[in-house]
């Protein structure tokens, strides 16, 4: 009598904790367009990145790293900067960092990618919460192909920041090199899952 | 049993402070006396005033003054310094970091000069304990000038404490003799074997690139010619674009794939062709450069750190990306992002500790030159030969 009153509050016990922990798992973050062949993406453009933070050279940063990462998966080519910077004079795109679609068109047409890549880096630094801090890194991308100028991929990430182990034991977190890596890791993962 | 465990406790503490003792020993450096130069009398070197991109003021005059002297006292020709002010006031030369065509053919004609050596300040902090860092080369004169030999010295006067600090040096001419001994000792070298010096660091791992795209395009057995660009510089250090380019020629030049065009004529040709680049080397200007100079591959980047640290407490910080662009492809065939400070991997009484820019981005470069030529290939020494050899880990 008494083992099976136990029973059924450990039972309770364990449905409360799945229902709690189920409400903290976060919806997907990535858009991929279906009727996208992304095989047929050979060369992609990286347009400069917008930087949401204090420091205005992060964005240059993360967007130096997402290049590198993404040439080193050897699936894609991407431009050099300085031919993505010419084309951008000669589309006359007006903000470099969000084209329009037909400014994605043009700039396609003139430097002859397949796709291009804007991005905003949303926090890149230290993030502190009472005594403790530790470095955060926030990243989202979109993915616009050049011939019908539409949207194909998004995606966000977010790297580092102050766990429970920083709040209980202090440490500062990981370098902010490392979490960047991850943060590119990530996203590139999202890519070409 | 008390006895023995005393004893033990004894030989405990003579085996620990004998480890000390020697780890202590180890920073300690030998030093090397001059050695007598020979059989290079008749190459008369003139000596361009030092061109100082370290972005505060420092004594240049005295500087070029102990190279002359120390290039006089090794036996050799140097141009006297009326007739080089006379030339230099000719020519209208403002800018002492190169030499292009031109001055390099008319140095010849003109005053009989051999070779121009150019000396670069990278830093110079004489607050205790000082840090000094030069790079110096030496260019050829006549129709086709090209960097005969190029050798630097980055030190920190608390490079090497030693025991009881007796290591230490806290005087900047001190240090300062120091650096221009070890780089007068290369040119020495280099005239009396007609090869460079070996590199007497191993490179270390830590200071690999950390992300890193190489072509299949590029070949190891290849020759290529190399023109290095000014990279980008969104650091806070001045001119630090300019001091990323020297460590880039200095470093690939020690393989021997790779030969590097004087960058005295490459930013002549930039002036001249108009070349303005915008956030990169866009693939017109590569065509450009390519055509002008005849070279294979483009080299450039973005400097996001290049810090020194002033007095005792800090670390250095070097953070850039490279790109390397070939002419046939017209394509991407490296990219790389490297980042290190200092204390990278330090855990025990600051040993493998970095206390200049100079000395850890030497090691990053080398690194991207290691990588970019695949790594079956190994540096021995100064000169890739392509054995295995001791230059890396």
């Amino acid at each position: 009598m008494r083992i099976g009153k136990i029973w059924r509050h450990l039972k309770i016990l364990v449905w409360g904790s799945v229902i709690l922990l189920s409400a903290c798992a976060t919806g997907s973050d990535t858009y991929i367009d279906p009727n996208m062949d992304f095989g047929a993406i050979k060369t992609i453009a990286v347009m400069p990145f917008t930087s949401l933070t204090r420091d205005a050279v992060t964005a240059e940063r993360v967007r130096d790293v997402f290049i590198n990462k993404l040439l080193s998966t050897g699936a894609v080519y991407v431009l050099p900067t300085g031919e993505v910077a010419r084309g951008v004079g000669r589309a006359e795109v007006q903000n470099s960092a969000a084209p329009s679609g037909e400014e994605a068109i043009k700039l396609g047409g003139i430097i002859k990618v397949q796709a291009i890549i804007t991005g905003v880096v949303r926090e890149y630094g230290e993030a502190r919460s009472g005594a403790v801090s530790a470095n955060i890194i926030s990243i989202s991308l979109q993915m616009i192909e050049t011939q019908t100028g539409k949207i194909v991929w998004t995606a966000s990430s977010t790297k580092g920041g102050i766990n429970l182990w920083d709040r209980l034991f202090g440490g500062g977190g990981q370098p902010m090199n490392t979490i960047t890596e991850k943060a590119v890791n990530d996203l590139i993962n999202k890519l070409f899952k | 049993m008390t006895l023995s465990t005393n004893y033990l406790n004894k030989a405990l503490i003579l085996i620990l402070s004998g480890v000390f003792f020697f780890s202590v020993l180890a920073n300690a450096k030998e030093i090397k006396t001059e050695t007598p130069p020979s059989g290079h009398t008749k190459f008369c070197i003139a000596v361009f005033p030092v061109e100082n991109i370290s972005g505060t003021a420092a004594p240049l005059k005295e500087i070029r003054q102990i190279v002359i002297e120390k290039l006089k006292a090794n036996r050799f020709d140097v141009l006297d310094e009326g007739t080089l002010e006379v030339f230099m006031a000719k020519h209208r030369i403002r800018y002492t970091g190169g030499i292009d065509r031109e001055v390099a053919k008319a140095f010849k004609q003109e005053v009989g000069t051999d070779g121009v050596l150019i000396t670069t300040l990278e830093l110079f902090d004489d607050t205790n304990p000082p840090k000094i860092s030069l790079i110096a080369r030496l260019v050829s004169t006549g129709e086709n000038p090209s960097i005969l030999w190029m050798d630097g010295a980055g030190l920190a006067g608390d490079d090497s404490r030693g025991l009881l600090d007796l290591g230490l040096i806290e005087d900047p001419k001190i240090l300062l003799d120091k650096a221009m001994k070890i780089i007068l000792d290369s040119l020495t070298s280099y005239f009396s074997t007609k090869t460079e010096a070996e590199e007497g660091n191993r490179l270390k791992r830590k200071f690999r690139p950390k992300v890193a795209y190489r072509s299949p395009e590029l070949g190891p057995e290849r020759k290529y010619v190399v023109a290095v660009l000014p990279f980008f510089n969104l650091s806070e250090r001045k001119y630090a674009g300019e001091i990323l380019v020297l460590h880039f020629i200095r470093e690939l030049r020690k393989f021997n794939n790779f030969e590097i065009i004087e960058p005295g004529i490459l930013r002549q040709e930039l002036l001249g062709l108009r070349v303005i680049m915008e956030d990169g080397v866009s693939l017109a200007n590569a065509d450009t450069i390519f055509s002008s100079l005849d070279a294979d591959v483009i080299v450039s980047g973005k400097v996001i750190y290049y810090e020194d640290y002033q007095g005792g407490g800090g670390r250095p910080k070097v953070n850039f990306s490279t790109v390397f662009i070939e002419r046939k492809s017209r394509k991407v065939v490296w990219g790389s992002n490297s980042y290190n400070e200092g204390d990278d991997g330090v855990f025990f009484f600051d040993r493998g500790r970095v206390n200049t820019a100079y000395a850890m981005s030497s090691q990053m470069v080398r690194w991207i030159g290691e990588k970019l030529l695949g790594d079956h290939q190994r540096v021995q020494g100064g000169k890739r030969n392509g054995k295995k050899g001791k230059g890396t880990e």
